[in-house]
């Protein structure tokens, strides 16, 4: 780049920093990319690179098809599975936040208590589901809202790590000046704390939500095969690869994708609007 | 009361209150389900059983006690895990480099890997499986795809949190595209390189894991269905929950160690530190 | 950083053990006494007389939407059974463990007679100890009854090596004709295999197997034919599948309702392999066999012939690959990873719908093997 700079700029370069034809290519790649992708996967091209047959991978038309003929159930199955994300996904980045500003005016007793649901992060999902369901019998003489109650649990615990990590960093990794600034002021621990360390975690809780958003979505699938109720998309994968149904399953696997690729680019919205405002 | 405080300045201190509190949280609950339920080893037993469970040598399959059982099948578990999470943390840093070298690739690849997170593994597994032909290549290559992505999007986040100024200083050096790489760019990226390698070591084993479900040729995933299911001590399957929630919080500890090993920034930090508890 | 470490770990270590000692000292005895109070002994047989009928029990578990069942297509015989009676057909989905039935949420649970009736009734490790308080009704009485484990193989695979396939057949007939006659030390095999099971349960299992492998859906004992593809069993099966079978995908559903007894048995290997004299001109002479399950006696008689050199007299070197997760049976066969599978005559019917080309060899279980369990105390007639 250092050698480019002398150079009158070339088209490559001009290109390079128009915004417009940065935001144009930023959406129209992955694009291309895709489906690039998916007519060789139709063509069956990908089908012989990977010496697999139609069966084990669907063509698109067949998968499409069945889509078609099942919306309704799949949109059921979308429902079940999203209510367990997005619950899970709030409620646990609102106890993480909460841990995380604990942990940031009481740093003595806190620290541990993230070090704590750090761990938790850690525990795999597999062992986390099984357990919850067992703690949740209590909860409810109807199988589906118990069964719900302990996804939401194990889908809360992952978010609430994520979140409590990231944000804790937000509120006390500041920059220093800053906080040198508030110190001349004489500015109160509340003061510091609303005014400057508040606003800092701001950007900390996206990049948290860019893993917790994606996690919770898979976290709830992935407690869906072990949920006592069967409901949801996950479980629908599992269940129709029982039955070797593998179009079936190829159609609730995309289904998965979809609402992973939704959520992602809501939450890419959400954050260009907020943000912008923000600063 | 002063000593105490100091005690409480030290981070373990707060983690073992916070370990303390659980367990007593744990034991009093365990208290109330062994006092209201007719099984409550199914539900919540005490610690001390567990504990006692881990020591006893009586059979409980195959002539094996509860531990060896565990043990045996965490080292098929983990062995495919760690290759798995090797290979994929490989992929992932190359990737997150060629990202970086060229912005077409990164506008091109970026939103799939986020659509590669939110493939349910269980829907991967038979595809993968028959492709393969081999269920532990399928494990491994599973653990592999979950394990690159958070590898991937944080040394890629790493790579672009170099500031403007040191660019600029490397330009007034007249610094070469591949010093540049390796002075600047990749030491900095490695802190967060091993965030990434922090979410993806638990993240292995919990594909693993969960393929063990798939097949029965031992592995914790296949055990642990095995004692739901009340084929063997139900021991055994809180044996399996604790001893995973371990490999979890542990795999992603002993990142935290390889960092503090090999990265400079952090030794220099260290060294520091011990002049300073020199003095 | 790695000193701290260390040091949290051991202060961990030590505060659980600590803690657990504390607590464990205060209650351990207590708990003992209760955990053996509950088994079987203590309970007195219940009196049978004043239970309601199966019709009753059946319309009363259902009215109160307390009928069990696993889901994943083990529900066909419990949809067909309710049906039959006109009733609704919904059932709760059980899980892994017997629970549900135990604290009442399910009366009606699903239970296989060699493995969760065991479990229910006996008290060993993982029972519950209900002894005698509790009754069931089985499916084959109630003539809603599907076959299970049969063993099958890809139609190339067959057509391919025909002599393996009847040498594999003729060895594997033979162990499990062994293991009828003598479960107990088929039971002992199958344990020595690295079975997962407890070994009083794996008794329990090679006895209960035995049942279901020498004795028709009628009730009449089937000695001579072992294996044999019972066609009118078989055609039952089917019916009942076509019935309730659902698939999402329209094509499959159609290819289904469309199957055959003709498109998934092949009977012909296994005649010929027991009008054989034993002497096989094998074309593969290493093959593997995957189970639709752990290890355990539910397969006794592959242990048998491995264990007792059956398939080393027909010239044939078998792996056992063990099952255990969902998948894997039909989609290994298929796609060439093992040569034989172990599976459910209606899970490789709706394979085959699916577009997997596989086909029924021998049926090693000749009767249904689910029951449906209920507490005697839950059903008195009033």
């Amino acid at each position: 780049m250092a050698q480019k700079r002398k150079r009158p700029k070339s088209l490559y370069r001009r290109m390079k920093e128009n915004k417009k034809v940065q935001a144009v290519a930023t959406v129209l790649l992955p694009v291309l990319l895709g489906i690039v992708i998916l007519s060789l996967w139709q063509t069956q091209v990908l089908h012989h690179w990977f010496k697999t047959d139609t069966f084990t991978l669907p063509l698109l038309d067949r998968i499409g098809v069945i889509i078609s003929e099942n919306t309704g159930k799949i949109w059921e199955n979308v429902v079940a599975t999203m209510t367990v994300a997005i619950i899970g996904l709030v409620a646990g980045s609102l106890l993480g936040y909460g841990v995380a500003v604990l942990a940031a005016l009481f740093p003595r007793a806190g620290k541990g208590g993230l070090s704590v649901i750090g761990a938790f992060a850690s525990i795999p999902v597999v062992a986390l589901a099984p357990v919850m369901n067992n703690w949740t019998k209590d909860v409810s003489n109807d199988a589906s809202t118990r069964s719900m109650v302990a996804k939401i649990l194990v889908v809360m615990l992952i978010a609430a790590a994520d979140m409590g990590l990231n944000a804790y960093r937000g509120l006390t990794e500041l920059k220093p000046y800053a906080k040198d600034l508030m110190a001349t002021y004489a500015a109160k621990k509340r003061t510091t704390f609303v005014k400057l360390q508040l606003p800092n975690s701001v950007p900390y809780i996206f990049v948290a939500l860019k893993v917790s958003v994606p996690a919770s979505i898979m976290t709830a699938i992935v407690s869906e095969y072990f949920a006592e109720y069967i409901t949801g998309v996950g479980r629908q994968i599992r269940e129709n690869i029982v039955l070797s149904q593998y179009s079936t399953a190829w159609a609730y696997i995309a289904t998965a994708c979809l609402l992973g690729i939704i959520s992602y680019v809501v939450l890419m919205i959400v954050q260009s609007i907020l943000l912008r405002r923000y600063h | 009361m002063k000593r105490i405080n100091k005690l409480f300045e030290k981070k373990w201190a707060s983690t073992l209150m916070w370990i303390i509190l659980l367990i007593v949280a744990w034991e009093i609950a365990a208290t109330v389900v062994a006092a209201t339920k007719r099984t409550p080893e199914n539900i919540m037993p005490h610690l001390y059983q567990i504990l006692a469970a881990a020591f006893s040598t009586k059979p409980v399959a195959s002539g094996m006690s509860a531990t060896m059982v565990v043990l045996t099948s965490a080292r098929a578990t983990i062995l495919r895990a760690l290759l798995g999470f090797l290979v994929g943390t490989g992929i992932g840093f190359l990737l997150a480099l060629v990202m970086k070298m060229s912005g077409i690739c990164e506008k091109m690849l970026f939103p799939y890997l986020m659509l590669i997170q939110l493939i349910p593994v269980l829907g991967l597994a038979p595809i993968i499986f028959s492709i393969t032909g081999d269920i532990n290549k399928s494990r491994v290559i599973i653990a592999g795809i979950l394990s690159f992505y958070p590898v991937a999007t944080n040394t890629l986040a790493g790579f672009k949190s170099v500031d403007k100024d040191k660019y600029d200083l490397m330009y007034t050096y007249a610094a070469k595209r591949r010093t540049i790489y390796t002075k600047v760019l990749i030491p900095s990226a490695i802190p967060y390189f091993f965030t990434g390698t922090k979410i993806a070591a638990p993240m292995a084993i919990t594909a693993s894991i969960l393929v063990d479900t798939l097949q029965g040729d031992g592995g914790l995933g296949c055990m642990l269905s095995q004692s739901l299911k009340h084929a063997m001590s139900i021991y055994v399957f809180w044996l399996i929950v604790f001893f995973s929630a371990f490999i979890g919080v542990f795999s992603s500890c002993l990142m935290t160690w390889i960092e503090n090993l090999i990265s400079p920034e952090k030794r220099g930090l260290r060294k520091a530190a011990k002049m300073k508890g020199g003095n | 950083m790695k000193k701290r470490m260390t040091k949290m770990v051991s202060a961990m270590l030590i505060a659980a053990m600590t803690a657990t000692m504390v607590v464990g000292c205060g209650s351990s005895d207590k708990k003992e006494e209760g955990g053996s109070s509950s088994g079987s002994t203590t309970q007195a047989a219940a009196d049978t007389s004043s239970v309601m009928s199966h019709e009753e029990i059946i319309k009363k578990a259902a009215a109160d939407g307390k009928v069990g069942n696993w889901g994943l297509g083990n529900e066909y015989e419990v949809l067909a059974l309710l049906a039959k009676y006109g009733l609704p057909t919904e059932y709760l989905s059980e899980d892994f463990t017997m629970d549900g039935f135990d604290d009442d949420s399910i009366t009606l649970a699903s239970a296989m007679t060699y493995n969760e009736l065991g479990l229910t009734k006996n008290d060993y490790e993982g029972g519950y100890g209900y002894g005698d308080t509790v009754g069931y009704i089985d499916m084959n009485d109630e003539g809603v009854a599907m076959l299970e484990d049969n063993i099958f193989c890809s139609k190339t695979f067959a057509k391919e090596n025909p002599e393996t396939v009847k040498a594999f057949l003729y060895a594997s007939l033979k162990g499990w004709e062994y293991a009828v006659e003598n479960p107990d030390e088929a039971a002992q095999i199958c344990f020595e295999a690295g079975s997962s099971v407890s070994q009083d349960h794996q008794s329990y299992m090679a006895g209960e197997v035995a049942k279901l492998v020498s004795t028709d859906m009628n009730g009449n004992a089937v000695t001579d034919d072992i294996g044999k593809i019972n066609t009118d069993a078989m055609q039952q099966t089917l019916d009942i599948a076509k019935q309730y079978v659902t698939l999402d995908d329209s094509a499959a559903q159609e290819a289904f309702s469309k199957l055959t007894l003709d498109d998934i048995c092949d009977s012909s290997f296994y005649d010929e392999a027991k009008a054989s004299d034993g002497k096989f001109n094998v074309e593969k002479s290493e093959v593997s066999i995957q189970l639709k399950w752990l290890p355990q006696a539910q397969f006794m008689g592959y242990f048998v012939a491995d264990a007792k050199g059956y398939y080393d007299e027909v010239g044939l070197k078998v792996n056992i690959v063990s099952g255990g997760g969902d998948i894997s049976e039909t989609t290994a066969v298929n796609n060439g990873t093992v040569d034989f599978g172990v599976t459910w005559p209606t899970n490789m019917a709706v394979a085959d719908a699916g577009g997997m080309d596989l086909v029924e060899i021998a049926q090693i279980y000749q009767r249904s093997g689910l029951t449906l369990v209920y507490k005697y105390d839950n059903f008195k007639a009033e």
